[in-house]
């Protein structure tokens, strides 16, 4: 049944280019009903794996050394549920948005584009076998460069031609990383090479590999010295696009380390794994002050929202690296609140530029007064994203710091606590001026005259979602918790 | 583990950095998109030069076929999707270029650089005004 989670929005991908070109009123709908089933799909699977266990499916019935598996374990149901659920909200958003971004000869391409990426970042999730991982990584590229540069001004395609030229070798990169892991054991999947790694004589192969890979990775991700695409890509892509990229592209990259570092190379072969992840946690905490750093400078809403992206990845890749159960909790639970709170931001700033198109910081000074809905609601994933304590922001801190302190990763512990610090700065900026600076005069009209509802929805229910899984994040910690322990 | 004995890896891997070379470096963004092919073939040779054996033959199952002297097949499916995936990338970037050669009539990047950040400034005056 995981299969047709995958499966469902890639062949609703081809279904739904044919309806745009049949009946054009029919495409938002009809671009809802794969992702809608998927999500049902994945509820029912929900009560099927236990939290130290996981579900295999063969592909065509061959067995493993010949055929690719498909392993959906507790961590890839959790990913595997945000990017339906996230799907699913930006369809929703995009219905009366995306008319303002997207010329209507475009349309058909954007819904399909949507459903390639759902479809691609369900497929790396769930991948058992490495190359699969490869193929469906290139599925979820290539659909994102389309998607940048769906608008065709010439910013966009310029920003999605940077995209691509730093993207695609890095692809190329993870391939050669992925010839030297086949050189030195024989196998591509995933479970087999835990095993044959650390009885492989190869060294250096390994260790080349495992820093090719976190170089290509990193890339996609956004790692620090590598992030150069990102605040241009995800700045001027449209709003339920930059929600989609930054809230799962970057996380599913970062997904695709920690399969590498733990399912593949598992803790095991530290010796062979310990020099990079190192330097990969001192990237990381780089890029943390660095994202809240530049953050802070920029003046318009999406760009600073970019930066704060490589901020939080930085935070993501800390947990990933104190190799430890609540660190990785930490991380896992972060890329939760991260993308359900960086897709709210971002369909809030794509409501500011829907009625006002509006985009500096500046200008958004008293919109209260005409945007209430849209302003708490940014107000609320802002306190996520800053680690406020009912919201799922602080659980995920907490645990990120608890497994540094664990680990005895004091400097770590300093930076993420910056890092927060920094975030406190940049996102109460914006609700200072929202919130108790008067607007300039007619910019804003002093009845609430805000977005329609069918894009307010899929903003409250975010927003509502990061309160949510902090309030009640018993669902699903203990089980994450297992889950890591069990990676250990 | 001496050069005559991995010169095909070697080989795979000058190739490698030649392409990487020209993506940095080049200033034409089609010479980008060839220094990416090349990085891309580079890769596949490497793959296809894991399976090789010495005097192999073609892995072909039937009546009399020898499975110790074939060459690994596996690197090869891996490089036949590789390929495809290699063509997508690039049929995506040219058509990114095609709309960028027709708005700017140049394919320089540094001149692209150029004439957009007058673009800007110009539109951030005209919005001052």
């Amino acid at each position: 049944m995981a299969i047709f989670m995958i499966t469902l929005p890639l062949l609703g991908a081809v279904l739904v280019s044919i309806v745009g070109y049949l009946k054009p009123h029919w495409l938002p709908w009809g671009a809802l009903v794969p992702l809608l089933a998927s999500g049902v799909l994945g509820c029912m699977l929900i009560g099927r794996i236990p939290s130290d266990g996981y579900i295999s499916y063969h592909l065509g019935n061959w067995s493993v050394p010949l055929g690719i598996e498909l392993r959906v374990d507790y961590l890839a149901l959790f990913l595997m549920l945000l990017i339906c659920a996230l799907g699913l909200l930006a369809l929703i958003f995009s219905r009366r948005y995306i008319v303002k971004e997207v010329s209507a000869g475009r349309m058909t391409a954007y819904y399909v584009l949507i459903l390639l990426l759902s479809g691609g970042l369900m497929g790396f999730v769930a991948s058992g076998d490495i190359f699969n991982l490869f193929v469906f990584m290139e599925i979820v590229a290539l659909s994102s460069y389309g998607l940048v540069a769906i608008s065709a001004n010439s910013r966009a395609v310029r920003a999605a031609l940077r995209y691509l030229l730093m993207g695609a070798p890095a692809s190329i990169i993870i391939l050669l990383g992925i010839a030297l892991l086949y050189m030195a054991t024989g196998s591509l999947n995933m479970a087999e090479l835990a095993g044959r790694i650390g009885q492989s004589g190869y060294r250096e192969i390994l260790i080349a590999s495992f820093v090719l890979f976190v170089v290509g990775f990193g890339v996609k991700a956004a790692l620090f010295p590598l992030h150069l695409w990102l605040p241009d890509a995800h700045s001027i892509a449209p709003s339920p696009v930059s929600a989609l990229l930054s809230g799962l592209v970057v996380e599913v990259s970062i997904f695709g380390i920690l399969r590498i570092a733990y399912s593949v190379f598992t803790p095991h072969v530290g010796n062979l794994t310990s020099a990079t992840s190192n330097a990969l946690a001192v990237l990381a905490a780089a890029g943390v002050i660095f994202g809240g750093v530049m953050a802070l400078l920029q003046k318009d809403l999406k760009l600073m929202l970019a930066y704060s992206t490589i901020s939080h990845v930085g935070y993501i890749f800390l947990g990933l690296t104190a190799f430890n159960a609540e660190g990785l909790t930490g991380a896992m639970y972060h890329m939760l609140d991260h993308g359900l709170a960086k897709a709210c931001m971002f369909l809030c700033a794509g409501s500011f530029i829907y009625i006002k198109g509006f985009r500096r910081i500046e200008d958004l000074k008293g919109a209260w007064r005409q945007m209430p809905w849209t302003c708490f609601a940014f107000g609320l994933a802002a306190f996520s994203l800053v680690g406020i304590p009912p919201t799922a922001g602080f659980i995920s801190k907490w645990y990120l710091i608890l497994g540094n302190v664990k680990a005895g990763n004091w400097v770590y512990v300093v930076v993420l606590l910056l890092g927060s610090l920094l975030g406190a700065f940049y996102c109460f900026r914006i609700l200072y001026y929202m919130f108790f600076q008067p607007g300039k005069e007619g910019a804003w009209t002093p009845r609430p005259a805000d977005v329609p509802p069918s894009m307010l929805i899929p903003i409250w229910i975010l927003a509502v979602a990061t309160v949510f899984f902090g309030l009640f994040s018993g669902l699903v910690i203990p089980s994450l918790l297992k889950a890591a322990g069990l990676l250990i | 583990m001496n050069l005559s004995h991995n010169y095909l890896y070697a080989a795979a891997m000058l190739l490698f950095c030649i392409g990487l070379y020209n993506v940095i470096v080049r200033r034409n963004i089609v010479k980008k998109l060839i220094g990416l092919n090349i990085m891309e073939t580079s890769v596949f040779f490497f793959y296809i030069s894991l399976g090789y054996t010495r005097n192999g033959v073609a892995p072909v199952a039937g009546a009399g076929a020898d499975p110790t002297r074939m060459v690994n097949p596996v690197p090869q499916v891996l490089v036949l999707t590789g390929i495809i995936v290699a063509v997508g990338v690039t049929a995506l970037a040219l058509s990114m270029v095609i709309l960028l050669h027709r708005k700017y009539g140049t394919l320089d990047t540094d001149q692209i650089m150029r004439m957009a950040r007058q673009e800007e400034t110009q539109a951030a005056r005209e919005e001052g005004n």
